[in-house]
């Protein structure tokens, strides 16, 4: 199985570059197939080809593979950009960081790296270090006092996925199948037409089908499996949740606030103090707003109009309400800190031009100053998004430790669950991976799609 | 090579400056200067307190040097950490030569990593505060070198009944706590808060619906209960406690029913967990019927010890299963005629006993003579009979020494407060078995967190109790079983 990896890597480097190298001889081919086999070679070096050990199952064979392949393939881009810098066709990044080059340290090239030095020494210690040990770790059994550590490979990982190969590598072809599908049909379809909107349709179908396709090769639970589907639904909903009512919420707040009040920097000031707040206060102070028995807000509702409110823990919908309405409200003063000085920005002859054409309020919002807003509302999308998936941890833990039943369980929540309070490193560390890996992803898509839809002003 | 030269002295100044930034940090505000004059001025600062560094010794240096002992403890509350603070102040007044220093953390667990890495950089506290349940753990660990991170106090005291002058109580702890915390044989640690869960009930109300005796048994608590929901200003609720795994360790200890194998690891290491017992089964059910009949109020957090409290307290039930722990804050703060009682055991088998609960403090390995000997005696300091009965009558942890209740009944301290004798009696009541000793499991900690999110999800999702419990008997031993892996013989 290891062979079969490294001759197909062999094979793929060609493959690869023949279709994204321009200048192609049978030397770059050769240095393209030794490429992909050293890269694919790494992950069995480090990690001992445990992969394919006796007693494994297929799908620790497809984690083997799949990171092969990936590093393989990763090596082959890297080939790639060297290629092209060769060739003399340095793409619009390579220029700017040529540019920059340029301006050169003509006392050598260390000179750089000594001043460098303070800031990579501060990453190596306190960043690199501890995310290589999160790596080594993922892949063991451990304990803290513990007096050995077992290697377990991809256990920790196999646990949360489901244990069918064939459904592991149909269920992310078929997503890819359906957004380029859905691409296709988009750019075979003409505006206007009904085909054209079924073609929206398919391309917003595409985008939930990546979604789909990872719900279901998380694992259900039972059978010694964890059953990580659960965490993942909560996590989607909850993250979703706090983005959305924090940004819109953060703009809503700030166009109101940005027309002219008297008192209006005092009023705009105070609208930041949520922010201040760390997580665990937000946490406490809405427990003390819902909590059943304590609760301001149960109890005047109780009083006031007899109402029982139901306890907020016990529901999923509830619980999960709360979680986001906590954790949106402590976001929300960073967010109107950003659109209120976005707004400053948004040109006002514009606005006087369009009112002078007669543009509603609304279409003025809608088609001047949401555009105007777009690279502070990129940015803020992905702060907002770090944000809920890292830091929320304190909120939950004050409001429902993850009651109901797990069902406010998030993936960081659990990570911490494992990893801390029952002091399970390997788990811990394995999900710390996944969360890395999936972090990386959401950013690197939000770079292609959203990123190409800013307007960064200019000519 | 000239400009070698200029770069250097630049980059000697940038680092100067950035020097003068962190020593700025203890007193800033003071260097308003340009920053050629304020580079020298932080070049010499820097010198003087490298001066001042190396003179540090021979000044602050007392003629004989004290000797520090670390006291790290898992309590982070004005009374039991003030508690701790006063007695290390009292021995260090004491014992000159010795430095008692405490420091709090949030929880047993935080206590318990910090301590392993601290063994591993080489700078161990002497004496920490660890809970009940990781005893197994505690015993298993071993620093990196793989030495033991900790002693066995009795090996410590080698027989002595006097250390620096302090008589060694060692000897008059009590047996559900001796027992509990004896492994092989040894008496590992010295206990401190030790508790056990007792039933807390508003006698106003039960008085009211007709109830005129705590119930005793589970049935009698159901008929206590429909009489308290039929009156007419009822509470929310009847009855409630945390969903906390220790409740459950308790009604199988009633029950006579084992937790793990091997005599609950008492007399082997336990490597198989049973969670689907009769005894477990039969009180999950009688758990459930009376959440569903709506007697019991789940307050829907996992060990809400806050949430239970103020349910009480503020009348929405009126019987509460509690740790007898707070049997005085419970004394200070009910609004109503309070009568602690045993917790209600199942009537249908007979009732085998309760077992402790609370924490014990660990001596850490490979401490010098004179240190070990000053963590020793201020251990037996810390529990003499004036410390411990103090410390039952500030909180309702159970005197830990026979001295410290022959003091208490001496002060006439229980025919004022009855209640604080409810606690010990219950323990005394336990027949000496291994099902009421308690199970030692390792991961136990995993394996509360099993137990009592199965019974969270049992109770608000309405599921069936064995079958839930068989998804969670199947993770326990799953936790268990790698515990071995790692930790086993």
């Amino acid at each position: 199985m290891l062979i079969v990896g490294l001759v197909v890597a062999a094979l793929l480097g060609p493959l690869y570059v023949w279709l994204n190298v321009e200048r192609r001889s049978l030397q770059r081919y050769a240095i393209g197939s030794a490429t992909a086999v050293a890269g694919a070679a790494i992950t069995p070096l480090v990690m001992g080809s445990c992969g394919f050990a006796e007693g494994t199952t297929g799908v620790d064979h497809l984690l083997s593979l799949t990171l092969m392949w990936g590093a393989a393939w990763i090596a082959l881009i890297a080939l790639r950009t060297f290629f092209d810098k060769a060739d003399g066709k340095a793409k619009e990044s390579a220029a700017m960081a040529g540019e920059i080059r340029t301006g050169g340290y003509r006392m050598g090239w260390w000179v750089p790296w000594v001043l460098l030095s303070p800031t990579l020494l501060i990453l190596i210690v306190f960043l690199y270090y501890p995310a290589y040990r999160t790596f080594t770790l993922s892949s063991k059994l451990a304990k803290l006092g513990a007096p050995r550590s077992v290697d377990v490979c991809f256990g920790n990982f196999t646990e949360l996925l489901i244990l069918n190969p064939a459904k592991l590598v149909a269920y992310p072809l078929i997503a890819i199948a359906v957004i380029y599908g859905a691409r296709f049909w988009m750019s075979h379809s003409s505006p206007g037409t009904w085909s054209r909107k079924g073609a929206d349709v398919a391309s917003v179908v595409g985008m939930m089908a990546i979604f789909i396709a990872m719900y279901l090769m998380f694992s259900p639970g039972g059978g010694g499996q964890v059953d990580y589907r659960d965490v993942y639904v909560n996590t989607l909903i909850i993250t979703v949740g706090i983005v959305a009512f924090g940004m819109i919420g953060g703009l809503a707040v700030a166009y109101l606030a940005f027309r002219k009040i008297r008192g209006g920097s005092a009023y705009r000031t105070l609208l930041i103090w949520p922010y201040a707040i760390s997580p665990a206060v937000a946490g406490v102070l809405f427990f003390m707003i819902f909590d059943p028995t304590a609760g301001i807000f149960t109890h005047g509702m109780d009083v006031v109009f007899g109402i029982d409110v139901p306890n907020y823990r016990e529901s999923a919908v509830l619980a999960q309400a709360s979680i986001i309405l906590a954790s949106g409200w402590k976001i929300l003063g960073y967010n109107i800190l950003f659109y209120l000085a976005g707004l400053q920005t948004v040109s006002t002859d514009q606005i006087e031009a369009a009112v002078i054409d007669g543009a509603s309020s609304w279409q003025r919002f809608y088609k001047i100053v949401m555009p105007a807003l777009s690279p502070i509302t990129f940015f803020l999308l992905v702060t907002n998004l770090v944000y809920a998936f890292f830091e929320v941890y304190a909120t939950i833990d004050f409001m429902t430790k993850g009651a109901p039943a797990g069902k406010t369980s998030i993936a960081i929540y659990e990570i911490i669950r494992v990893g801390v309070n029952n002091g399970d490193l390997g788990r811990g560390a394995a999900q710390s991976v996944l969360l890395f890996a999936a972090v990386i992803a959401i950013t690197l898509w939000q770079f292609r799609t959203t990123g190409s839809k800013v307007s960064y002003g200019g000519a | 090579m000239k400009g070698l030269l200029k770069y250097l002295v630049l980059f000697a100044a940038v680092m100067l400056v950035a020097a003068a930034c962190s020593s700025d940090d203890t007193d800033s505000g003071t260097d308003t200067t340009a920053t050629a004059t304020e580079t020298t001025a932080a070049a010499t600062e820097t010198t003087a307190a490298a001066t001042e560094t190396t003179a540090a010794p021979a000044t602050t240096a007392p003629p004989t040097e004290k000797i520090d002992i670390d006291f790290w403890v898992a309590f982070s509350d004005e009374a039991r950490l003030g508690f701790s603070e006063d007695r290390a102040a009292e021995f260090n007044e004491k014992h000159p030569d010795y430095n008692v220093r405490v420091t709090s953390f949030a929880s047993y667990n935080d206590v318990f990593d910090a301590a392993v890495l601290a063994v591993d950089s080489g700078e161990p506290p002497g004496l920490i505060h660890f809970f009940e349940a990781a005893t197994r753990q505690a015993l298993d660990a071993v620093s990196d070198d793989g030495n033991p991170i900790f002693k066995s106090v009795t090996d410590a005291v080698a027989g002595r009944t006097e250390i620096l002058g302090e008589p060694v109580v060692l000897d008059s702890v009590v047996d559900a706590a001796r027992n509990y915390y004896t492994v092989d044989g040894s008496f590992y640690s010295m206990p401190w808060n030790t508790s056990t869960t007792v039933m807390f009930n508003n006698m106003d109300m039960l008085n009211e619906a007709g109830i005129t005796e705590p119930p005793a048994t589970w049935a009698e608590v159901e008929t206590a209960c429909a009489a308290v929901m039929a009156l007419a200003d009822a509470p929310s609720g009847c009855i409630t406690w945390p969903n906390h795994s220790w409740f459950v360790e308790q009604s199988l200890g009633q029950q006579g029913e084992l937790l793990g194998n091997a005599d609950n690891g008492r007399t082997g290491r336990a490597t198989e967990v049973d969670l689907e017992s009769e005894g477990m089964l039969a009180y999950l059910d009688w758990w459930k019927g009376l959440s569903d009949s709506g007697y019991y109020t789940y307050t829907g957090l996992q060990r809400d010890w806050d949430g239970t409290s103020n349910a009480f307290l503020a009348h929405e039930v009126a019987m509460l299963v509690y740790s007898s722990s707070d049997t005085t804050f419970f004394g200070d703060n009910a609004d109503f005629t309070l009568e602690a009682s045993f917790m209600p055991s199942n009537g249908d088998t007979d009732y085998v006993g309760n077992l402790i609960g609370g924490a014990t403090i660990w001596m850490l390995d490979g401490m010098e003579a004179a240190t070990e000997d000053g963590a020793l005696a201020f251990l037996n300091f810390f529990s003499n009979p004036e410390n411990a009965a103090a410390w039952h009558q500030l909180t309702g942890y159970i005197p830990i020494t026979q001295d410290a209740v022959d003091l208490l009944e001496a002060e006439g301290w229980y025919d004022e407060s009855p209640n604080s004798k409810v606690a010990s009696d219950q323990l005394a009541a336990a027949k000496n078995t291994p099902a009421s000793l308690g199970a030692l499991l390792g991961n136990f900690v995993s394996i509360r967190d099993v137990i009592t999110i199965a019974i969270e999800d049992i109770l608000v999702n309405d599921l069936d109790v064995a079958t839930r419990m068989a998804d969670a008997n199947a993770e326990a031993n799953k936790s268990l079983e790698e515990y071995e892996l790692l930790f086993g013989g």
